[in-house]
């Protein structure tokens, strides 16, 4: 049989979109009682040793 | 540009940066080796996997209002690693920890679902911040311990949470070292108006599992402003399912089939179900028609409305 290809993009979402974990609107707000925080975080170096094993992070 | 000598010389040799990242780790290990720690920390691990606070005597202590071991612990953090860093000022502290100019957080001890952080918020900085216009609700469990600086805040209880707008019923509160908040997450948040001097709290926080998402609602109006996933683990598998769907990897469709037909965040499946589709018309629509045809699913009204109209552009699905 020849099924249709479909396009994903041509796929409804549902009606209330869920943004990813920690994401906010009034980003001004200070979370200060929520660790749902997205931190996009940069290293110039390792902070952790390699093959530490205290589960320090 | 100036770049400091003891900078420019770790471009070529970065052996000393990694003898003090070692420093700061043997002393962190060394701090929650200690007897008083290392019981908290074993408590932290209880709790996630889903004791009573109350059977966790250490961590439990640690929220009781005007018990000294909440200062012995975050006295005994500073002294340690403030000591480290004073004799090795370009290492990072190993723990999670996050700083802008007004929130400050720094993860003591984490399992599971559970954090157990130091939080400092700057008043001055705070104070130039437009003020918040929403509260944030996440399945969860909070309790925060004051240890200095004071706060107004506004404790909101969402007293209607079906339906929209919910129902939001605002307070003022105060916030003084030695208070104890804790708070149903999912129905009671706290938002800070005023912040005098440095707010410095401890903070434990337990999310529920697969209890739905964090919304975000306007403090005016009770609208929902946004919702976000309640779980990390969520938004992890939704950039894998899009990563895969634009890969073209179809081998990926019986898993997405699988996570669209798993009870679970309705996001996360209906994100399985779309790239299960493109991936694997067959395979796709043999699961979008099973949502569709259980009416106990969440799913099941938005997937028949996508079935009826696949099926009207694609009248050769309906011979699978």
């Amino acid at each position: 049989m020849n099924l249709p290809k479909i396009d994903v993009s041509s796929l409804p979402d549902l009606d209330t979109l869920t943004g990813v974990f920690g994401s906010l609107v009034d980003a001004a707000k200070v979370q200060s009682s929520n660790d749902t925080i997205i931190v996009m975080m940069t290293f110039l170096y390792d902070i952790y040793p390699p093959n530490p094993g205290s589960g320090l992070i | 540009m100036q770049i400091h000598p003891e900078l420019q010389a770790l471009r070529n040799d970065d052996a000393p940066q990694r003898r003090a990242q070692q420093a700061l780790h043997d002393a962190m290990v060394a701090w929650r080796a200690a007897p008083a720690v290392a019981a908290i920390v074993d408590d932290v691990a209880r709790f996630a996997e889903g004791a009573e606070l109350a059977e966790c005597l250490a961590l439990a202590r640690l929220f009781v209002a005007g018990d000294a071991s909440v200062l012995d612990l975050v006295h005994g953090f500073t002294a340690v690693g403030a000591g480290a860093l004073m004799a090795h000022p370009l290492a990072h502290l190993p723990q999670r920890h996050y700083h802008d100019q007004v929130l400050s957080t720094l993860v003591l001890a984490r399992a599971g679902q559970v954090t157990l952080s130091l939080a400092v918020v700057d008043g001055d900085s705070f104070a130039r911040l437009p003020p918040a216009r929403t509260a944030s609700f996440w399945p969860g469990e909070a309790w925060e311990h004051v240890l200095a600086g004071r706060a107004q805040v506004e404790i909101v209880q969402n007293v209607e949470p079906r339906g929209l707008p919910v129902q939001l019923r605002r307070e003022p509160a105060e916030m003084r070292p030695g208070d104890v908040f804790v708070r149903h997450a999912a129905r009671e948040a706290a938002v800070l108006r005023k912040v005098a001097g440095c707010l410095v709290s401890l903070q434990l926080q337990r999310r529920h599992v697969d209890a739905g998402p964090a919304r975000e609602y306007d403090l005016a109006t009770g609208a929902l402003v946004h919702q976000s996933a309640g779980d990390p683990r969520d938004s992890r598998m939704e950039l894998s399912l899009a990563v895969l769907g634009r890969m073209g990897r179809s081998d990926a469709a019986p898993l997405m089939a699988s996570i669209a037909r798993e009870p679970g965040s309705e996001s996360l499946r209906w994100q399985a179900l779309r790239e299960c589709l493109a991936l694997d018309t067959r395979t796709g629509f043999a699961t979008l028609s099973v949502i569709a045809g259980d009416p106990r699913d969440v799913l099941s009204a938005p997937a028949g409305v996508l079935r009826a109209q696949l099926v009207e552009a694609h009248p050769q699905l309906l011979e699978l």
